[in-house]
């Protein structure tokens, strides 16, 4: 497979970039891995955030080494606990939430924070609203 | 107390925005197109509420929070208890004795299986396809997320909602519930207090 276009669809927003999908993987560049959710590779591991993985001694997930050295997405996203759905014929991964990151979060009882516009446009987020009593109603039209 | 009210609507304002409009409201009624809030509470179901105090913690997760007895032959309840309830919290806080106990609200708290992550994954990656021109490619991923988490009405509904449900998914909302023969449409109401 050549190069293409890819479109990521995280948790809360979609991003493209450019990657080599070969069997079931994606692989990236260090610069549109960064992209694909933040990952960032350094010597101690991949980092997002304060969070750093250690790549394990000889994960499939990644190859080549120095500058050519590339990252699947998909293996590193399992690698995670995150689930991954793709359509290769629309070159669109969606790559989701662990359930156990979800569940943890769950359980501290704080409520998950979120960012969402109005029909004007304009972002509200939860937190902002910290010292009143919040009643979050979620309906649909559908 | 401020009210957020959440819309999980795929088509986003295009198919939410009449109904606010028409509600004319005075609290923050936000869009989210890709169910974001959906996946973070693991909803399965609307209208859901969830009771955040003071301090951002849940003190009620996820319930059934219909605002008045339209569907109370779905519901089984009678919702004006529960908007009671509601204004007892309002006015009583933490000493509301509807804001239930740290371990009750673990016992609810409708924690996510591995499956349901990747049901979210895929719906994700459907409403792609769908919002993108591929309303074909989208329906058997619609399919694998109602199959992956079969007790999400919201998966169903919306993909039913996107497109014909009777020439795409050979069913529609009255078969459904019709096929539940008595079982719950959503998981009953236990106010306790």
């Amino acid at each position: 497979m050549g190069a293409l276009t890819a479109v990521i669809l995280l948790p809360d927003r979609a991003v493209t970039v450019t990657g080599e999908a070969e069997a079931d993987a994606l692989w990236l560049a260090p610069a549109e891995l960064a992209k694909a959710g933040g990952w960032e590779l350094k010597p101690e591991g991949l980092c997002r955030g304060s969070l750093c993985v250690p790549v394990p001694q000889g994960a499939s997930w990644v190859r080549g080494r120095g500058g050519d050295v590339r990252v699947d997405l998909v293996g590193l996203s399992r690698h995670m606990g995150q689930p991954v759905a793709a359509s290769l014929e629309h070159a669109a991964w969606s790559v989701g939430l662990a359930a156990e990151d979800v569940a943890d979060r769950l359980r501290s009882l704080d409520a998950p924070d979120f960012s969402l516009p109005d029909l004007d446009g304009r972002t509200h987020t939860l937190s902002s609203f910290r010292s009143r009593k919040v009643f979050l109603l979620a309906w649909a039209s559908w | 107390m401020t009210v957020i009210t959440v819309a999980l609507d795929s088509a986003g304002a295009v198919a939410a925005g009449e109904f606010i409009r028409a509600a004319k409201p005075t609290h923050p009624s936000l869009i989210d197109a890709h169910y974001e809030v959906a996946r973070a509470y693991n909803m399965v179901n609307v209208p859901t509420a969830v009771w955040i105090d003071e301090e951002g913690r849940i003190v009620r997760p996820n319930e059934m929070a219909f605002a008045d007895n339209r569907w109370i032959e779905y519901t089984k309840f009678d919702m004006t208890r529960y908007l009671a309830a509601i204004r007892d919290w309002a006015e009583r806080g933490s000493k509301s004795a509807y804001v239930l106990e740290a371990k009750e609200r673990r016992k609810r708290l409708p924690l996510p299986t591995a499956e349901h992550a990747m049901a979210a994954a895929t719906f994700r990656l459907a409403e792609h396809l769908h919002e993108t021109g591929h309303a074909d490619a989208a329906v058997p991923l619609f399919k694998r997320a109602q199959a992956l988490q079969p007790e999400s009405w919201c998966f169903k509904r919306q993909a039913w909602a996107l497109t014909d449900a009777e020439r795409y998914y050979g069913t529609n909302f009255q078969k459904e519930v019709a096929a539940l023969a008595g079982r719950p449409y959503y998981t009953p109401l236990d106010l306790g207090g």
